[in-house]
């Protein structure tokens, strides 16, 4: 990589971080979607601070936080790629695109810049709610190991999660409006994660499964919030079942390695189709 | 200018989004029906009515979520004799009324098909079809509203899917309570109380009659449509 090159990608990303972290929806999407989640009396409270729940069994810290993490990923990456679908688009609607394109700055430098930038800066307010929960799980249980898990949790779910849907989410509306991402994202979200797989085709349980399954299983060793879940590997008469491998930490790496060359992948077709128009 | 043109510049208005989100969401289900291999009539008519109960809300929902802030050049609307709101108003009643036609047509299909009568909580061809007319309501309403109040598509989409998924994840807990229930949008194909489903149809079109008011209570500030969108 060129110093030019690493300069408009460092630029674009701060710039980048600096207007979306800025922006109200950013904030308040994710506030109110805590706020409807308690509403309806949400379990994961419940899970994390009554023993009641638990039959007198506070879960172990590790379980709390991870399970914790897979509601919270599961929930607030909807408006998280809803959130960033009008990224791209918005530098066309605006019609700063060809300026921006005039200047040396290399436009794959500053796509990349705007994914991580943009993306960085709408996922913060998920992680200020994860660990949030987290930090006051651990003062309630008087667990502070609890604050590992949950950072360990982010690092190889979280994160991979929100970068294979950020990388769709910036480079789909190019080729499709806005909304009807929106619409097609919640239903493949549905789909892909959480239908059972041998009630209809779906990428949930395979290697290409942006909730983590592989991880959960094989690196924190989640078996649900209760212990009898599985999240990964083979399902007896599911169709695609040659994308899911027993769960390993090799498998479980595997699945995070191949979240994010898909998404690399589309960011390098919304890169072409960009400069195909250009 | 003509009712008809005034019309079909309106649909062109409401975006693309509009136009193929019914008819791509009853797509998408369908198959779903179809790639379904578990045994039982029921199951199959039950997702089927799932499409019309549960993708043509969300598609119609975010479409309603997508009309204010659109208009590149919003003064113009606000200084022309129509008010704003109004224009609005039809747009989400164009977008709406896709959503039904579309909805509608493949309810009569499932009905001529005997495919309506074989999910046990149908409710009968004529009230049934509250079925898909109250959740695409109460959505399109959150989406106006929200839009309204959020004045760009990016946030209120965000909510109205947001809203969609929790009640499709949570879908136990949200009915554990009579308010939870009287607003729960799957009633007909996911509900718990059966005894509830008409209260909670007629629930549901009142919401999405009150967010509605609230909405047009709100773009009547228009000053606040001017440069102020949340970029």
């Amino acid at each position: 990589m060129t110093s030019q090159t690493a300069r408009t990608l460092g630029a674009s990303l701060r710039y980048e971080f600096r207007m979306q972290v800025r922006k109200r929806s950013v904030w308040i999407v994710p506030a109110l979607t805590v706020v409807l989640f308690l509403l309806i009396g949400g379990s994961l409270l419940r899970d994390l601070f009554d023993p009641n729940e638990r039959k007198g069994q506070p879960a172990e810290a590790r379980t709390a936080v991870v399970g914790l993490a897979v509601q919270v990923h599961a929930l607030l990456s909807i408006g998280f790629g809803c959130l960033l679908a009008d990224r791209l688009i918005r530098d066309d609607r605006l019609r700063v695109a060809p300026i921006l394109d005039a200047t040396p700055a290399r436009p794959g430098a500053r796509l990349v810049g705007k994914y991580l930038g943009a993306g960085a800066a709408t996922a913060v307010p998920i992680l200020v709610v994860y660990f949030g929960f987290a930090a006051a799980y651990a003062v309630h249980t008087d667990a502070p190991q609890a604050l590992g898990w949950a950072l360990a949790t982010c690092a190889v779910v979280i994160v991979p999660g929100l970068l294979f849907v950020a990388a769709f989410a910036l480079t789909l509306p190019l080729v499709m409006p806005a909304p009807l991402f929106r619409v097609i994202f919640v239903g493949y979200w549905l789909w892909g994660n959480v239908v059972v797989p041998d009630m209809m085709p779906t990428l949930a349980r395979t290697l290409v499964h942006p909730l983590g399954g592989y991880p959960l299983d094989a690196l924190l060793d989640f078996h649900g919030i209760d212990g009898d879940d599985t999240w990964a590997g083979p399902v007896p008469g599911a169709t695609l079942n040659f994308l899911r491998p027993a769960p390993t930490p090799t498998t479980a790496w595997l699945s995070i390695a191949v979240l994010l060359v898909v998404a690399a992948a589309a960011l390098a077709g919304g890169h072409a189709v960009r400069a195909r128009r250009a | 200018m003509r009712p008809l043109t005034l019309w079909r510049y309106e649909a062109r208005r409401a975006g693309w989004a509009a136009l193929l989100g019914p008819p791509i969401a009853v797509a998408l289900g369908v198959s779903a029906a179809l790639a379904n291999p578990r045994p039982g009539d029921a199951t199959t008519a039950r997702i089927l009515l799932g499409a019309l109960e549960m993708a043509v809300p969300l598609a119609a929902g975010v479409a309603c979520a997508s009309l204010v802030g659109r208009d590149p050049a919003v003064e113009l609307q606000l200084a022309a004799p129509t008010p704003y709101r109004v224009t609005l108003l039809r747009r989400m009643v164009v977008t709406l009324g896709w959503a039904a036609v579309v909805a509608g047509l493949t309810a009569a299909v499932l009905i001529a098909t005997g495919w309506w009568a074989r999910w046990p909580a149908n409710h009968g061809p004529f009230a049934g079809q509250l079925t898909w007319v109250a959740p695409t309501a109460g959505l399109g309403a959150v989406g106006f509203a929200a839009g309204a109040v959020f004045r760009g598509p990016a946030a209120a989409g965000a909510l109205v899917t947001t809203l969609w998924t929790i009640q499709q994840f949570f879908g136990d807990l949200a009915q554990r309570h009579l308010p939870g229930r009287l607003l729960y949008l799957f009633a007909t194909t996911r509900g718990a109380v059966p005894g509830d489903w008409t209260e909670n149809r007629l629930a549901l079109l009142g919401a999405a009659a009150a967010l509605v008011a609230l909405a047009l209570v709100v773009l009547a500030r228009s000053e606040r449509l001017i440069g102020e969108e949340d970029e």
